[in-house]
């Protein structure tokens, strides 16, 4: 109690020099904390975009099909199991069925994939509906970024060709009836969406598909009566992906991108430890006398040291308070309007749309204040350090023996 | 039993290879009340025999028994203790807390003590009363001049009432007029109180009020003249 009331007569009264070292600390504290929720906000945004739009409860996949490889997407296909029929009947799931084909914008041959999704199905977060549209020829939905890389725009017709499960080519005329601004680019470039019964027709697969996209609600309510006893497993040739394996790339991207944030995070607590370290030496040096003073007194050695250690580590409080006035509203200003991202970052394959909102938690805040005041409270001592091995005598005249 | 007792006591510092004695032999009592001075030139061993005594620095060998410790066993924390109950100090460049007002310098070694606040602002009062400092309680030592500085260097030395004040050239930087106010006052708190003060001072100013006069040349004991 001895030490915290003379510490803070101390730091109020070195003035100019305790509000540079508040200063230096409290910028350390907004930037680590605002730069470290907009990895945080990256993760959570991407991942509830794609969940929304791409993966939803999880994903049950053919045996076959593997979405790294494009030479297997024409084995990837079988027809939906009895156990998940229930399912898609009950609007609890989604078969799509993924074939490989090829369009020619302006007379220019494009490889895509064929997606073939049911116009009713609510499990994913694309605008499936309008593939419900009776047309002179085949409904098709593409997304924004295909539409510009390819020029195409609602109303317009292209030839698709494909090979049906025989391993015979076919063609047939597409129509673009919507264009779909979805914030996850796998679900967009290089993708043509068409009704799932058309595709089966045209490629000879009734009832069959790739993969079968469970809802959300499904998995979070474990609501599969009649179909318990399988759910979560494997069924027959289909393998169950949970959302955990689906979301694994995102994760890596985020994690990726996280090592290059701590640099950032080290390099700003770098700066805060130097400037807390330099004037606690040179607090020593020029209070020597002082510190001579403060034994002959009475302080023990000991009681000196956690005098000057609670200065240094008190700096790191009273930068908690300021960066709470300045840092609060530019934080609170960033995850409501958010960033904008350049075009060039969407390119990367992350699911972000226009804006990035920064997301910051409770435990990011305590945790990043904890690890400053932890970390200047070292760096305060370790100067201290000093004054055990100083002669009072020789403190007294300004001296350091 | 005498207040402080120095036995045969002998100090040596290192200086390069060799060592330099600063104090021979010394052997000295003081008793309680005592208003008396250590006198010699620069480098006569005046403000070691005071640290000693102090118990800011040890004997190189002897003793020195003050208010019955002996200095030379004592560990650091028994050393602070004994400073912090028994004895005020004053410097010569008063070495009061810059950052600190009037009030919270002559308050410190009661802070230190564990006194509680009221009784803290009644003693620090009080000192200041006797000091002629009570309308600059608010005043931090930048804004004192040297005398006023002395003056609550001197209340912060007997505000908590210690058995020994140790003086180290409290009048070097001060002028007659200013020499004579503290010295009074000091005369006046001896009286008093009964507070025994040690000087260490080769100031005429300061030597004149003295009851007795230790007179070191050397390191040496030179005279022990007590004035009566």
């Amino acid at each position: 109690m001895l030490a915290l009331k003379l510490a803070y007569r101390n730091i109020k009264g070195a003035g100019l020099r305790t509000w540079l070292n508040v200063a230096v600390l409290s910028l350390a504290y907004v930037l680590i904390i605002w730069h470290q929720g907009i990895f945080t906000g990256m993760l959570k945004h991407g991942s509830q975009a794609v969940i929304e739009d791409e993966i939803a409860g999880g994903q049950y996949w053919h045996k076959n099909y593997d979405p790294f490889d494009p030479l297997s997407y024409d084995e990837s296909h079988g027809p939906i199991p009895a156990e998940l029929a229930g399912l898609i009947k009950d609007k609890k799931a989604t078969p799509i069925l993924i074939r490989q084909a090829a369009i020619y914008p302006e007379g220019r041959i494009q490889t895509v994939l064929l997606k073939g999704i049911e116009p009713g199905q609510t499990i994913l977060g694309i605008p499936s509906a309008g593939l419900d549209k009776e047309e002179d020829a085949l409904p098709v939905l593409i997304g924004r970024r295909m539409a510009k890389s390819t020029s195409l725009g609602i109303g317009d017709y292209l030839t698709i060709r494909w090979r049906d499960v025989q391993g015979t080519f076919d063609a047939v005329e597409g129509k673009i009836v919507e264009i779909m601004n979805t914030k996850v680019p796998t679900m967009d470039k290089g993708q043509l969406w068409v009704p799932l019964e058309e595709l089966q027709k045209m490629t000879g697969m009734k009832d069959e598909a790739t993969i079968i996209v469970v809802g959300q609600n499904v998995q979070g309510q474990g609501d599969v009566s009649p179909h318990q006893s399988f759910w979560c497993g494997d069924v027959s040739d289909w393998k169950f992906k949970d959302q955990n394996f689906l979301l694994t790339d995102i994760n890596e991207m985020v994690r990726s991108k996280r090592i290059s944030a701590g640099i950032l995070y080290v390099i700003l607590l770098f700066l805060a430890m130097l400037a807390i370290f330099d004037t606690q030496v040179l607090s020593i040096f020029k209070r020597r006398k002082e510190i001579g003073t403060l034994i002959a007194l009475g302080m023990t050695r000991r009681q000196v040291i956690s005098l000057f250690t609670l200065e240094g580590a008190m700096h790191g409080i009273l930068a908690v308070g300021v960066a709470a006035i300045y840092g609060i509203p530019w934080i609170i200003f960033y995850s409501k309007r958010g960033m904008k991202i350049p075009q060039a970052t969407e390119e990367y394959g992350f699911a972000l749309a226009g804006r990035l909102y920064p997301s910051y938690s409770v435990g990011l805040v305590l945790g990043t204040v904890l690890i400053v005041m932890a970390t200047v409270t070292i760096v305060s001592y370790l100067p201290t350090r000093k004054i055990s091995k100083m002669k009072p005598t020789e403190a007294l005249k300004g001296k350091i023996s | 039993m005498p207040l402080i007792k120095v036995e045969s006591l002998v100090k040596r510092y290192p200086m390069g290879k060799s060592q330099f004695t600063a104090l021979r032999d010394i052997n000295l009592q003081f008793e309680k009340g005592e208003f008396c001075g250590i006198i010699g030139p620069s480098g006569s061993g005046k403000t070691t025999l005071l640290n000693i005594i102090g118990s800011l620095d040890i004997p190189s060998e002897g003793s020195a028994t003050v208010l019955g410790k002996k200095i030379e066993v004592l560990s650091h924390k028994e050393a602070a203790r004994l400073r912090c109950r028994h004895m005020g100090f004053i410097f010569q460049t008063y070495n009061l807390l810059p950052v600190y007002t009037v009030f919270e310098n002559v308050e410190f070694p009661l802070l230190i003590m564990k006194m509680s606040e009221k009784e803290r602002k009644k003693k620090v009062l009080d000192a200041l009363e006797w000091l002629g400092m009570t309308d600059k309680i608010d005043y931090r030592p930048a804004q004192l001049s040297g005398g006023e500085s002395q003056r609550v260097a001197v209340a912060r030395a007997i505000v908590k009432q210690p058995e020994l004040v140790l003086a180290d050239e409290p009048t070097a930087n001060l002028d007659a007029e200013n020499s004579y106010n503290i010295l009074e006052r000091m005369v006046k708190l001896n009286k008093e109180l009964k507070t025994t003060f040690i000087f260490a001072t080769h100031d005429e100013k300061v030597i004149r009020y003295l009851k007795r006069k230790i007179y070191l040349v050397d390191g040496r004991v030179a005279k022990d003249e007590v004035i009566h």
